[in-house]
């Protein structure tokens, strides 16, 4: 390619819409005038067609090559939600939700595939049909298992499914992938630690769920350092501790536990599940007091296929010239649930030397957006091609 | 190839060597039958240049080519001592030597190098000159060390060395490798916690040694789970715990720990070395007692230089179709690091098979695995040091 013309042109509206997502923020699946603007676009493009309301808030758009003699149909998916952050960048075109905030560049993301669908739309030079896929929910509510869940796959009869992220601290408008395993499965922890409260000066007569909770702390360590196969790739963290009572001189009847498992691979998955049962209800055990664990399984391990892979680096070579290995993410990532469902990719494009995504000073480099837009073009043109 | 002919008539040979040489085992740098053996089958084949007494035990060798305008030499190197396990194997060839047995495969890797320098004094077609190596003392006493400090890369001008081990578990014969770290730095550590000892039922009296050193314990855990990066790999073992007493009512004065650190990247290595040294001595302190930290570097890590795992792993694809270029990394240590420190080269694991782990009891060498080895060896110095003509 590298970079397609009309992306240079496009360029300045591109960075209009993103700057105005910026400017308007909205949290998990409450994205009501990001959809809406997203849908009104879509049809001013002359998408053949454009459904509201998947996964609830979510878009999906349709369009139509210029054959369709192939049967291929691919989808291109980008998140529209933003972060529970106060922004702090001082942009003029910052934040208008106080505690609202595009931290994470999902305004880049939506605005280059709605570039994307432009470019697609006014030439449909390709043998196929795309699916424009914007989900709401990415940070953390699983807005693309919403989608998944309301039958997208099959209504769309999608095929294969790609995905980009920004990525701080990579050159502006690099590539990196990897295939296989990529982004970790993200598990949530909550446990109840239930003793028996009484007065801090008779401790004697209290089952103490202060001490049971710190040794359940400390035991929960040797799941990553006894357990996991050194090779593997896991992270067991508590985050927060909740006693029952904020007193000085009272030994809590009850202390809450919430904390995050991250793994790699399904095996360890399935490991951390037993172990962080079995270590709780143990430990528990031993000083006459009771845990209840809910394991919440959440995000899966985002794992890319392989061919998918190698195409989408390809593409990625023609746009910029540079695709590296990227380095396994402990972070989680909800497009995972659509890679579960179809083969595909995910990408990460490099946002340059800017602040670390869920940073309040971090903001979306402009300057991607031709880059970001030409990949996508070229997953539909190249994997689609005209006859 | 895929198997050099000459390695099928060579097999029955080899298997004998394997199988005399696993009969008397020999530890460290106390090899002298080995060594004997090892050197008297050089000399058999023609060859002339021997150095033995590298290293105490360890022999050098040499094999020029049929033309040496390449100016190079490549280095292959076997190791050749054995483990202080008694054998369980019952085999007819099951070792002589009391509480001594090879079961790490040494007797293979020795006979395998041997097969290959017969192979390649009687062919010499390459252009060039080949350094045998035969090292000693590869189970904790740094025997490659030696070797190197001993000058074993200049006095023979080796260019690039390589070296191979057997991998119970891959099918035999089958090759896997990987570029960069393929196997763990192993340091040791040894830690004296000293406190008060005392009457156990006057514990206020003493300072409890045993409770400090449990909390080390728990403590150290959270290297691997709190300071490591999740994507790199750390291991961090207390294997040994002992109190200066063994009775029922006595607080020891002083327990000593000891145990190992694998790491994969030196950068963890130093980390792991920094907070062990940390969170010993500020334990220690909570619990009123000293610490007095021994921490010694073993075998660096063992990495493999990219292009020479390229060279190795086409080798080994001309030998065994289908090598694994990728194979997990692990976390035993190889002092084929010190080797590898001073010259680019590689490390390939050759599949046996089926069969119990490297240092169990009932461990043996599958002498199926030889001619692939051979092969392997002769087609790394063939297509390394290619015919003039």
């Amino acid at each position: 390619m590298p970079v397609k013309n009309r992306f240079a042109e496009l360029h300045d509206d591109i960075t209009a819409w993103r700057r105005d997502l910026h400017e308007h923020p909205e949290i998990l699946f409450e994205t009501h005038r990001t959809s809406a603007t997203v849908a009104e676009k879509l049809r001013a493009f002359g998408c053949d067609e454009v459904v509201e309301g998947i996964g609830r808030t979510g878009v999906v758009g349709v369009i139509k090559g210029n054959t369709t003699a192939s049967g291929k149909v691919i989808g291109l998916r980008a998140d529209m939600d933003a972060l529970p952050i106060h922004e702090q960048t001082g942009v003029e075109y910052a934040s208008k939700t106080p505690n609202a905030m595009h931290a994470c560049g999902h305004d880049g993301h939506t605005a280059m595939l709605l570039g994307a669908a432009q470019y697609l739309a006014e030439t449909r030079n390709f043998d196929g049909t795309v699916v424009v896929i914007f989900q709401p929910a990415e940070e953390g509510g699983g807005g693309g298992r919403e989608m998944c869940k309301d039958g997208m796959m099959d209504r769309w009869g999608i095929q294969e499914v790609y995905g980009m992220h920004n990525w701080p601290g990579m050159p502006a408008g690099s590539f990196g992938i990897r295939p296989g395993p990529f982004f970790a499965a993200t598990d949530l922890l909550e446990i109840e630690v239930e003793g028996l409260g009484g007065h801090a000066a008779k401790p004697n007569e209290t089952i103490d769920t202060m001490v049971v909770t710190a040794q359940m702390i400390t035991a929960l360590q040797t799941i990553v350092s006894r357990n996991a196969d050194p090779i593997g790739n896991i992270v067991v963290s508590i985050t927060s501790i909740e006693s029952s009572s904020k007193a000085f001189n009272v030994i809590p009847q009850r202390v809450n536990l919430l904390g995050t498992v991250r793994t790699l691979s399904n095996d360890l998955r399935d490991l951390a599940e037993k172990r962080v049962t079995e270590i709780c209800e143990g430990i528990a055990a031993t000083f006459g007091a009771t845990a209840k664990v809910n394991y919440i399984r959440n995000y899966p391990v985002m794992v890319n296929h392989d061919e998918q892979t190698e195409f989408a680096a390809d593409v990625a070579r023609s746009v910029s010239g540079q695709c590296d290995e990227a380095p396994l993410v402990m972070g989680g990532e909800d497009f995972a649930f659509m890679l579960e469902e179809r083969p595909g990719a995910y990408i990460l494009v490099g946002n340059g030397d800017t602040a670390m995504v869920h940073h309040p000073l971090y903001n979306f480099n402009d300057d991607v957006i031709p880059v970001g837009c030409s990949w996508w073009a070229g997953i539909a043109e190249q994997r689609m091609p005209m006859g | 190839m895929p198997i050099k002919n000459r390695f099928a008539d060579t097999h029955a040979d080899i298997t004998a060597w394997r199988r005399h040489l696993h009969t008397i085992p020999e530890l460290m740098f106390d090899l002298p039958q080995t060594s004997a053996f090892v050197a008297d089958k050089l000399r058999s084949f023609g060859i002339t240049d021997i150095t033995t007494g590298v290293a105490e035990t360890g022999i050098v060798a040499v094999i020029e080519g049929k033309t040496n305008t390449s100016g190079r030499t490549i280095g292959l190197r076997a190791d050749m001592d054995a483990l202080p396990i008694s054998e369980a194997t019952g085999l007819d060839y099951a070792s002589t030597h009391p509480g001594k047995m090879h079961a790490c495969g040494h007797d293979g890797h020795t006979a395998i190098l041997l097969g290959a320098a017969q192979y390649l004094a009687e062919t010499r077609n390459f252009d060039g000159r080949v350094a045998l190596i035969f090292q000693p003392a590869e189970e904790g006493g740094g025997g490659g060390n030696v070797m190197v400090e001993e000058g074993l890369m200049d006095r023979w001008s080796i260019d690039e060395v390589y070296g191979l081990h057997n991998m119970p578990g891959h099918p035999v014969g089958a090759f896997a490798i990987r570029t960069g770290a393929l196997l763990a730095a192993a340091d040791e550590f040894d830690i004296t916690v000293t406190g008060q000892g005392g009457h156990a039922a006057a514990p206020h009296e003493a300072i409890d040694t045993n409770l400090a050193a449990a909390h080390v314990v728990v403590a150290l855990q959270s290297i691997a789970s709190r300071n490591v990066d999740p994507i790199k790999q750390v291991v961090v073992s207390v294997c040994t715990l002992r109190s200066d007493t063994d009775s029922h009512n006595v607080l020891p004065q002083t327990v000593r720990l000891r145990g190992t650190v694998r790491t994969l990247d030196p950068g963890i290595r130093d980390l792991a070395q920094e907070r062990l040294q940390a969170i010993v001595t500020h334990t220690c302190a909570a619990y009123q007692c000293t610490a007095d930290i021994d921490y010694r570097r073993g075998y660096p890590i063992t990495v493999n230089a990219e292009d020479n795992t390229g060279f190795a792993a086409d080798a080994a694809e001309k030998v065994t179709p289908g090598v694994d270029r990728n194979t997990p990394p692990i976390m035993a240590g190889e002092d084929f690091s010190y080797m590898l420190n001073k010259r680019p080269g590689a490390y390939i694991m050759l599949g046996n098979g089926d069969g119990p782990t490297v240092h169990h009891p009932m461990y043996n060498f599958n002498d199926d695995a030889i001619p692939a080895g051979c092969s392997w060896f002769a087609e790394m110095v063939e297509t390394r040091l290619p015919s003039a003509g």
